[in-house]
C-alpha cells in the first residue's frame, strides 16, 4: 500500500504520522473482526440451523387443513332416503375486517333477527382464537337470509355467508330412536380407543344407527396443505392431499311405507312396536314413543331444547323398543303353554273350571272375567286369556321350568340387534330371587309370573322375536336393522343373510296348540278380534299389564282400572309360513285387544297389500307394452 | 477541473463493489414489492440511483479541497433545514424527518450526514495539533453534536445514532490518548442502569428486552427478530431462489424492502449470496480505509475514514439487527435498502472517497 505521508508538508512530525498510520491499521483490523464475526454467525444461521429455520419457515407458511367428508346416506330397503346430508348456511364475521364493531352488530342484529347482546356474546366467544378465524354468527340461516346478506356484500364487507352440510332427517321424528343422531363428539369420547383419529369439533353418530354404524357413515377425512401469508390468508393450495372419502350409505330393512303406517297409526299415545320378517330377522318397521327431531341434534344448539328432552318426564330420548322393560302379561301365557306341553306336566287336553277368582296358599287371586270362564282346556283358556287356568297351571309345573322356558324363547338375554344398549329383562326364578333380593323364593310370586305379572320384565323387541320363533317354528334370528351397505364407489354388497343364533325345539304338537290358540285370539271371538284381516290368518296374543308392579303378590283389584294398563299385542301372520311377526306396546293405553291390535292391524294390512300387489315398475312396463 | 488524468486514477475497485451492491439492492427491492401495491418501487429505486450516481459524479469531481472550502456554509444550509423541520415539519410515521417537496420526500438527516464530515473534516485539518487538544475535542462534539441533537428529536435516535462513528473517528484519528479512551469506554458501561432508568423510553426498553429475549414476545416486538431469523435461516447455503423466498413473498418479513432487505437477500440467495454480498461491502470498507491512508493530506485522511465510518456503521448496525445480534433500530443497510436519500447520500459519500484517491498525487 501506497503510504507517502513521509513526503507530506502536512506532517509536524514522524511521531504523529506514525500514529495516525497505527489507529488507520487498528480500525482496519477491528473492522474486519466484527465482518468475519457476522460471516461466522451467517453461517452458523444458515448452513449449521439451516434446516431448523426451513422448518419453522413452513411452520409459518404451511397450513394442513382437514377436508370432512359427506356423511353416508341412510336408505329405506327399498332405496328410498331416510337421512340425508342438505347444506345448511352459516353467517360468518371476519374479524380482520372489522371496522366499526357496534354499527356491524346493530345490523346483523336487524338482519339475523337476534338480539344484539347474542350477537357480542358471539364475538367475544371467539377473543381467544386467531384473528383470521370467522366468527359462526349465526347458523343454519334460511335460504332469505343468506340470499339478502350476500347482496348487501358491498355495506357488509365483514360478513359473509358459508355453507356446511348438515344432517337432514326429513321425516322428522319417524324412527329417530333407530336412527339415532349426530353431534359434535364429546371430550370422554375423545379419549377413548373408538374415536382414535377425531378431533373436537368432530361430528359423530351419538346415538341409534348413526352410532352403532359410525365407522362405516363417517366415511375417512382428507387433507389438503395450503399456502398462507403472514395473515393467515389462503394463497393457493398445494398438489398434495388426500380428497375425503364420502361414508357408506347404510340400506336398512325398514319399509318406509310400513313405518309411516306404523307413526300415523300410533298418533300419540306412548310405547313402542316392533314389526320383523321371522323368517330372516329383518325389522320392517320399528317404533318408540314419544319421539324427538333429530334434526335438533345436528345444530350447535340452544342448551333449552337439550334440556326439554333430557328432563321430560315422559323420556323420549330412551328408546322403549329395546330400553324399556315391562311385564309381558297375558302374552305369557303362551310361554306357559310350552312350557307345560314342552316339559310333559300337562296336555292340551288339561281342562279346568274357572270360577272368576282361585284361592292358592290361603290368597284370593282373581280372573279378569267376573263370574268366570267356567270349564275350559288350553286352546279355550289362551283364546279367553283365562287368568285362573294360568294360575292352576303355574302352581303345578313350578317357577324352574316356567324360567327355564322363558330363557329359551328369548326372553332375560338381549337380542342382539344392531342398536346400542339392548335391556335384557328379567326373568326370575330361586336362584335369581337369591342373587338379587338375598331372599327365599315364595310361591306365591310364581302365581304372579303365571300371567306375566310379578318380577317378570321384557322389552318389545325380545316380544317380536318370540313372536317370530313360534312362527317359524324354533329359530332365532339376529333381529337386524342393516339389510346392506354401499361399498366405495356406489355399489352395493350384497344383502346380509340372515343370521341363526340359536334355534329351540318344540314338538310340532305344541306348535299347533300355540298357533290354533293365537289364531282362535284373533279369529274365533277372542281377546284379538281387532287385529283380524280376511284371508291373511293373524294370529297373535293380547296383553294387560299392571303398571303399578306387585311386590309380593298380585293386587287383582288393579287389573280392573285398565286405564292405567299397559297393551301388548303379540302375533305373527298368517298362521302358516308367517311373513311378518310383530309386538305392539302401548304404555298406559287400557287393553291390548283394544290399544295394540287395531296399531298391529293397519301395519298388516299395509303390509299384505304391498306384497300382493305387483310391483309398480312392472305395471309401467305392461302399459307401455300394451298402448 | 475534471483533469484527464484524474479519471485514470479512478478507483475502478471500489468503483465496482459499491455499484455491484446497487445492482444487487435494486433486484431485492423488486423481489421484496413484487406482486404488492409497492410494485412501482423498483423503478422509483432506478431513479433514485441515477440520481445518486450524478451525486457521486459531482461530488468526485469537484477538488475535495473546494468542497471543504465551502463546507461551513453547506453544513449551515442542512442545519437550518433540520430546524425548519422541528418547527414546520409534518409528522410522518410518528417523526418529523422528511422534507416534502411537492410529489418528492427527502430525509435532510441523511444529506447531513456528508455536510457534517466535510466541516468535521474540514476543521480537524485547519486546527492541528499534536495530539488532541481540548478544544479540538470540543468542536468535535460540537460539530457532530448539533445535527445529532436535531435528528434525536424529530425524533430518529436510530439516524441519529449513525453520526456517533463520526465523533469516535475523529477523536481517535485527532491523536486522544489511550488512557483517556479507555475511560470513555468505561463511563456509558458504568452509566448503563442510570441511562436506563431514567432516559429511555418504554418503546426503547422493549425494543432492548425483546432483543436479549425474542421470545418475550413473538407477535409484538420480538416478532421482526424472529421472522428476520427464521428468514435468513432457512435460506441454506444456496437459498430458495430469486422472488422464491417464502418469509418474504408471503409478508412473514417487516419491513422487507427497506430495513429488513439483508434477511430477503439472504433468504433467496442462501449462505453463499449473504457471503458475496457481506464481502462487496467489506471491499468498500478496505478501500475506503487504503484510500485514507493514501490520501495526500490530513483532509483527504478525515474524508475518506469519516464516510467509512459513516458507512460501515450503517452496514453492521442493519446486519446486525437482521441476524438478531442488536435490538431494532430502523437504520437502513446503505446501497441495498430501497430509499432515495439513503442511497443518493451514501453514493455521494462514495464520490467524496473516490475524490480523495483522484487526488492523491501531489501537483
Amino acid at each position: 500500500m501506497a503510504w507517502d505521508y513521509r513526503n507530506s508538508k502536512d506532517f509536524k512530525d514522524y511521531y504523529e504520522e506514525r500514529r495516525l498510520q497505527r489507529r488507520i491499521g487498528f480500525i482496519f483490523v477491528l473492522l474486519s473482526a466484527v465482518f468475519l464475526a457476522y460471516l461466522f454467525n451467517l453461517w452458523f444461521l444458515q448452513v449449521v440451523n439451516g434446516d431448523n429455520y426451513r422448518r419453522l419457515a413452513d411452520n409459518n407458511r404451511l397450513r394442513q387443513i382437514v377436508e370432512n367428508p359427506l356423511r353416508g346416506l341412510i336408505l329405506d330397503r327399498e332405496g328410498r332416503p331416510i337421512v340425508q346430508n342438505r347444506i345448511a348456511f352459516n353467517v360468518l364475521l371476519d374479524r380482520e375486517k372489522l371496522v366499526r364493531r357496534e354499527e356491524t352488530v346493530r345490523s346483523l342484529s336487524k338482519i339475523l333477527n337476534l338480539p344484539e347482546q347474542t350477537v357480542r356474546e358471539r364475538i367475544e366467544r371467539y377473543r381467544n382464537r386467531p384473528i383470521f378465524e370467522p366468527v359462526i354468527v349465526k347458523e343454519d340461516v334460511d335460504m332469505g337470509e343468506a340470499a339478502y346478506l350476500e347482496s348487501r356484500r358491498l355495506e357488509l364487507p365483514e360478513v359473509s355467508v358459508a355453507i356446511e352440510p348438515k344432517r337432514s332427517y326429513q321425516n322428522r321424528d319417524l324412527a329417530a330412536h333407530a336412527l339415532g343422531y349426530v353431534g359434535e363428539i364429546s371430550e370422554t369420547q375423545l379419549g377413548k380407543q373408538r374415536y382414535a383419529g377425531y378431533q373436537l369439533g368432530d361430528v359423530i353418530g351419538k346415538a341409534g344407527l348413526e352410532s352403532f354404524y359410525d365407522t362405516d357413515l363417517a366415511g375417512e377425512k382428507g387433507w389438503k396443505q395450503v399456502i398462507v401469508n403472514s395473515l393467515g390468508r389462503e394463497i393457493r393450495a398445494l398438489p398434495a392431499g388426500k380428497r375425503p372419502l364420502a361414508g357408506n350409505a347404510l340400506r336398512l330393512s325398514l319399509d318406509l311405507d310400513l313405518q309411516q303406517e306404523l307413526e300415523s297409526a300410533f298418533e300419540d299415545k306412548m310405547g313402542s312396536a316392533v314389526f320383523l320378517d321371522p323368517d330372516t330377522g329383518e325389522i320392517l318397521a320399528i317404533i318408540s314413543k314419544p319421539s324427538f327431531d333429530p334434526n335438533v341434534f345436528a345444530r350447535r344448539f340452544s342448551a333449552e331444547e337439550w334440556k326439554e328432552l333430557i328432563n321430560s318426564e315422559t323420556h323420549p330420548l330412551q328408546n322403549r323398543a329395546i330400553q324399556s322393560k315391562f311385564a309381558p302379561g297375558s302374552v305369557f301365557k303362551i310361554v306357559m303353554s310350552i312350557a307345560a306341553l314342552e316339559s310333559g306336566k300337562a296336555t292340551p287336553a288339561r281342562t279346568d273350571f274357572c270360577p272368576g277368582y282361585t284361592v292358592i296358599y290361603g290368597r284370593r287371586f282373581l280372573c279378569h272375567q267376573e263370574g268366570g270362564h267356567g270349564t275350559l282346556a288350553m286352546v279355550e283358556a289362551i283364546k279367553k286369556s283365562c287368568n285362573v287356568y294360568f294360575y292352576h297351571l303355574g302352581r303345578d309345573i313350578g317357577i324352574e321350568t316356567i324360567s327355564e322356558w322363558a330363557h329359551k324363547l328369548g326372553f332375560g338375554q338381549a337380542t342382539g340387534i344392531d342398536l346400542a344398549h339392548e335391556e335384557a329383562g328379567t326373568v326370575p326364578d330361586e336362584a335369581w330371587k337369591r342373587r338379587t333380593h338375598n331372599e327365599p323364593w315364595y310361591p306365591g310370586e310364581t302365581i304372579s309370573v303365571s300371567i306375566g305379572q310379578g318380577a317378570l320384565e321384557v322389552t318389545p323387541i325380545q316380544m317380536a322375536v318370540f313372536a317370530s320363533v313360534i312362527g317359524n317354528g324354533g329359530t332365532f334370528y339376529r333381529p337386524h336393522l342393516l339389510l346392506s351397505r354401499e361399498v366405495r364407489g356406489g355399489v352395493e354388497e350384497a344383502v346380509k343373510p340372515p343370521e341363526v343364533l340359536g334355534n329351540v325345539k318344540l314338538k310340532p304338537s305344541t306348535l299347533q296348540v300355540v298357533k290354533q290358540a293365537m289364531w282362535e285370539v284373533v279369529n274365533e271371538g277372542g281377546t284379538g278380534t281387532k287385529a283380524a284381516i280376511p284371508g291373511k290368518d293373524v294370529c297373535g296374543k293380547t296383553g294387560t299389564a299392571q303398571v303399578v308392579k306387585a311386590s309380593a303378590g298380585v293386587k287383582s283389584e288393579k287389573l280392573a282400572e285398565s286405564i292405567r294398563d299397559n297393551a301388548w299385542f303379540v302375533g305373527f301372520a298368517p298362521k302358516d309360513h308367517p311373513q311378518i311377526a310383530f309386538a305392539v306396546f302401548v304404555e298406559r293405553g287400557g287393553h291390548g285387544g283394544e290399544a295394540a291390535a287395531p296399531i298391529a292391524q293397519r301395519v298388516m294390512l299395509k303390509f299384505f297389500e304391498k306384497k300382493d300387489k305387483p310391483p309398480e315398475g312392472t305395471q309401467v312396463a305392461r302399459a307401455t307394452q300394451h298402448p | 477541473m475534471l483533469e484527464r488524468r484524474s479519471i485514470h486514477n479512478l478507483d475502478w475497485v471500489l468503483a465496482f463493489a459499491v455499484l455491484s451492491l446497487c445492482a444487487a439492492g435494486m433486484g431485492m427491492v423488486y423481489s421484496a414489492t413484487l406482486g404488492g401495491p409497492l410494485t412501482p418501487l423498483a423503478t422509483k429505486q432506478i431513479v433514485y440511483f441515477a440520481i445518486g450516481l450524478a451525486a457521486m459524479i459531482l461530488a468526485l469531481a469537484v477538488d475535495y479541497h473546494t468542497l471543504a472550502s465551502l463546507s461551513y456554509v453547506f453544513y449551515a444550509a442542512s442545519l437550518l433545514l433540520l430546524v425548519y423541520l422541528l418547527i414546520f415539519g409534518r409528522a410522518i410515521a410518528n417523526t418529523r424527518g422528511w422534507l416534502e417537496l411537492g410529489p418528492v420526500n427527502f430525509q435532510p438527516a441523511e444529506m447531513t450526514k456528508i455536510t457534517t464530515l466535510l466541516a468535521l473534516s474540514s476543521y480537524l485539518s485547519r486546527n492541528r495539533s499534536s495530539g488532541l487538544t481540548p478544544s479540538n475535542m470540543l468542536a468535535i462534539i460540537v460539530i457532530v453534536g448539533i445535527p445529532f441533537l436535531l435528528i434525536a428529536r424529530q425524533p430518529d435516535l436510530g439516524t441519529a445514532i449513525t453520526f456517533l462513528p463520526l465523533i469516535a473517528v475523529a477523536a481517535f484519528l485527532g491523536g486522544m490518548r489511550v488512557r483517556t479512551i479507555f475511560v470513555l469506554v468505561m463511563i456509558p458501561i458504568l452509566a448503563l442502569p442510570f441511562f436506563w432508568n431514567h432516559y429511555l423510553k418504554d418503546y426503547q426498553k422493549t425494543r432492548v428486552l425483546t432483543f436479549l429475549d425474542p421470545s418475550r414476545d413473538p407477535k409484538g416486538a420480538g416478532y421482526q427478530v424472529l421472522q428476520s431469523r427464521i428468514a435468513v435461516g432457512s435460506g441454506g447455503l444456496t437459498g430458495k431462489g430469486f422472488l422464491e423466498g417464502t418469509q418474504g413473498q408471503l409478508k412473514f418479513l417487516p419491513a422487507q424492502h427497506t430495513d429488513f432487505i439483508f434477511a430477503l437477500m439472504a433468504e433467496e440467495r442462501g449462505f453463499l449470496g449473504s457471503m458475496v454480498v457481506l464481502v462487496l461491502y467489506f471491499v468498500v470498507i478496505y478501500r475506503c480505509i487504503a484510500i485514507a491512508r493514501a490520501a495526500r493530506d490530513l483532509l483527504g485522511v478525515y474524508l475518506a475514514m469519516g464516510a467509512m465510518a459513516l458507512f460501515a456503521c450503517q452496514v453492521l448496525i442493519n446486519i446486525g439487527v437482521v441476524l438478531g445480534l442488536m435490538p431494532t433500530t430502523g437504520v437502513p443497510l446503505p446501497l441495498m435498502s430501497y430509499g432515495g436519500s439513503s442511497l443518493i447520500t451514501t453514493l455521494a459519500g462514495m464520490g467524496l472517497v473516490l475524490n480523495v484517491w483522484m487526488r492523491r498525487l501531489v501537483n
